[in-house]
């Protein structure tokens, strides 16, 4: 073995020098995954739906009037998890019919596995709240008991819904997704918490609530806008230093990524400093930030799975990631 | 070789019925269930007449494909996937060193041959994937994907650090290599491993697989091949990150990137708690965020 072990130590002096190692007449060494719209919309919706039971719960036990409103608007968006979610996945599926097959066993090792587990405890339990509310506006305190009870394991459940779908991408062989697991699983909970706060904030001005709920929830909003840019810039960072350049190369990618960060960050941000400036405060320059906001989140979905779609097809950048040579980060 | 004793029971060119216990006259080994079975691909014996391919299409009754010339030598059949098990790989090395080769080795041409087939790992990603069950390690330790369970979610496809199973857009199930399960069930050894005309492709217990790989690797060494070493056994390339080692290991003579292989790929389930635990913590921090931006005194 001694000449693979020399050919690995003078690859290791290269680590930085852009990969010229062979490839397989320039084919694939993995798979891109079998997912496209279905699945990235459902990677969308769980996080709102998810996110949106956090916010909902910790308006109720927060208290105050003005929160009301959003208590109840989260608990019914909430609802679009199990409604909408649920049969994105039946259809992405290539066997439908046999959906009910993911319920044989429970395998820790596979997040789509733990994945089914959340969807399902997430739709009972925000089921349950969402019955409680119900009964509760119609006077029964059972069933506000009910809420007040199903609402933070609800919660949990949501924050599950948020994360677990990196997991599941990270938790394969694809070089966009495998090459920096954390930051990917905090992008997309920053996104999911953002699309939620920027939903319940536009949900409350068109029904016409009164402003301060909704500028609460945009704060909330820009926070996590923040937190999913800079999460985002760290990925991409860290994706280029394990050499998987999928996100700068090519005109789609740039597209892309334009799309999903000018909308979902840029448009925002630069709205609400506008709003702030005004001498008088619009509803237009938010209803507008939300809607960017929404829209900037569905976008990022679509770029990560389509772009780590494309990485898996670039053997460059899997024979990257998959070097031996010392000292390479994981 | 010497004859096995028993072969002189069958000396009809059209028999009855299986031999019983067939592969102990074909490979040498009896299939038991319990122990440990894959493949060693020797592929300095390979003459790359693509036997194993066809003998796998004809024993699982796969659909064509790939039918169209690439023009990547003489690989046709591009990759694994669905419904092509096997996949045997052709690298013409022109130069040697950056010049060209006047001279041929001295055991082999400059051609690269390599029968590539699903790597059967121990800690198989695929099945650490599969949300349904579907991929189970059968009783001779090899994978095998049950289709009357599979619903072709997907998962297994970009999990695999080797790119080997595919869900088929004919009958919405994955599909990969089964080690021919039916036929070591039936005592006989697998379809490819049998029509290697050079015994390229040996199958056997693990233990003596890797025993005759590393005898065969040494007198390589010894003949002047110091590139030959092989892949995917405990602690070699190919069996890092956690994937522990491939039951269907290789010798190879070149780098992996070379056949189109990972050097050094990664169990794909040393991602899961990483990224789940960074998400809830940064869901508890967003959730605090919002608490203290929600809450406070009402104007």
């Amino acid at each position: 073995m001694g000449a693979f072990q020399r050919a690995a130590g003078a690859r290791g002096r290269e680590r930085d020098a852009p990969r010229r190692g062979p490839t397989y007449y320039g084919l694939p060494a993995v798979k891109a995954s079998p997912w496209h719209g279905l699945v990235w919309s459902y990677v969308f919706v769980a996080g709102l739906a998810g996110s949106a039971q956090i916010l909902a719960t910790l308006a109720d036990l927060l208290g105050g009037r003005e929160l009301r409103g959003i208590v109840r608007r989260g608990r019914l968006l909430a609802l679009l998890g199990p409604a909408l979610g649920a049969p994105l996945l039946i259809a992405d599926l290539y066997t439908p019919r046999r959906f009910y097959n993911m319920l044989r066993i429970f395998r820790a090792t596979s997040p789509m596995s733990i994945g089914t587990y959340v969807l399902g405890a997430f739709s009972l339990l925000s089921g349950l709240t969402l019955l409680g509310q119900v009964l509760g506006e119609r006077g029964s305190s059972a069933g506000r008991r009910l809420a007040r009870t199903a609402q933070v394991p609800a919660a949990l459940a949501g924050a599950g819904m948020s994360v677990y779908t990196a997991a599941l991408l990270a938790a394969t062989s694809t070089p966009l997704w495998a090459a920096a697991p954390r930051l990917l699983a905090a992008r997309f909970g920053c996104s999911a918490m953002a699309s939620a706060a920027a939903a319940l904030s536009l949900a409350g001005r068109l029904a016409g609530e009164r402003e301060a709920g909704s500028r609460r929830l945009d704060r909330v909003a820009m926070v996590a806008v923040a937190g999913e840019a800079l999460a985002g810039r760290a990925a991409e960072r860290r994706c280029e230093e394990a050499g998987v350049h999928a996100i700068r190369d090519g005109r789609r990618s740039a597209e892309e990524r334009l799309g999903a960060v000018l909308l979902g960050a840029g448009v925002p941000l630069a709205l609400h400093a506008v709003d702030a400036a005004l001498p008088r405060r619009t509803a237009a320059l938010p209803v507008a930030a939300s809607i960017a906001v929404l829209a900037g989140g569905l976008l990022m979905r679509r770029m990560i799975m389509e772009a780590g779609n494309r990485s898996a097809e670039r053997p460059d950048d899997y024979f990257r990631l998959t070097a031996a040579a010392p000292g390479r980060r994981r | 070789m010497a004859i096995e004793p028993r072969a002189a029971d069958h000396p009809e060119s059209l028999l009855a019925g299986p031999i019983p216990d067939e592969s102990e006259l074909t490979a040498g080994v009896r299939i038991e269930p319990g122990r440990r079975y894959g493949f060693f691909t020797d592929t300095t014996l390979c003459i790359g007449c693509k036997a194993c391919e066809v003998a796998c299409k004809e024993w699982n009754n796969l659909p064509a494909d790939n039918l169209e010339l690439t023009g990547n030598s003489y690989d046709n059949t591009i990759d694994l996937g669905a419904n092509t098990w096997r996949h045997v790989h052709f690298i013409e090395k022109i130069s040697r060193g950056g010049e060209r080769a006047t001279a041929m080795q001295p055991f082999q041409s400059n051609w690269l041959m390599m029968s590539d087939v699903c790597k059967h790992c121990a800690n198989a990603p695929c099945l650490e994937a599969c949300p349904t069950g579907a991929i189970f390690r059968t009783e001779f330790d090899t994978v095998v994907v049950q289709q009357d369970i599979c619903n072709g979610c997907g998962y297994c496809v970009p999990a695999c650090p080797f790119g080997v199973v595919e869900v088929s857009a004919d009958d919405g199930k994955a599909h990969k290599c089964t080690l021919c399960y039916d036929r070591l069930k039936g005592g006989l050894e697998p379809a490819c491993a049998k029509a290697c005309p050079t015994d390229s492709i040996q199958f056997g217990e693990l233990a003596d697989l890797h025993e005759r790989a590393a005898r065969r690797v040494d007198r390589l060494h010894g003949q002047g091949v110091r590139e030959a070493y092989l892949y995917g056994t405990p602690g070699a390339p190919g069996a890092t990150g956690g994937l522990g080692e491939l039951n269907a290991f290789f010798l190879l003579i070149d780098r992996p990137e070379v056949y189109n292989l990972p050097e050094a790929p990664s169990r794909a389930s040393n991602r899961v708690a990483p990224a789940l635990t960074t998400g809830l913590a940064v869901m508890a921090g967003l959730a605090c965020a919002a608490a203290a931006l929600l809450g406070g005194r009402q104007r």
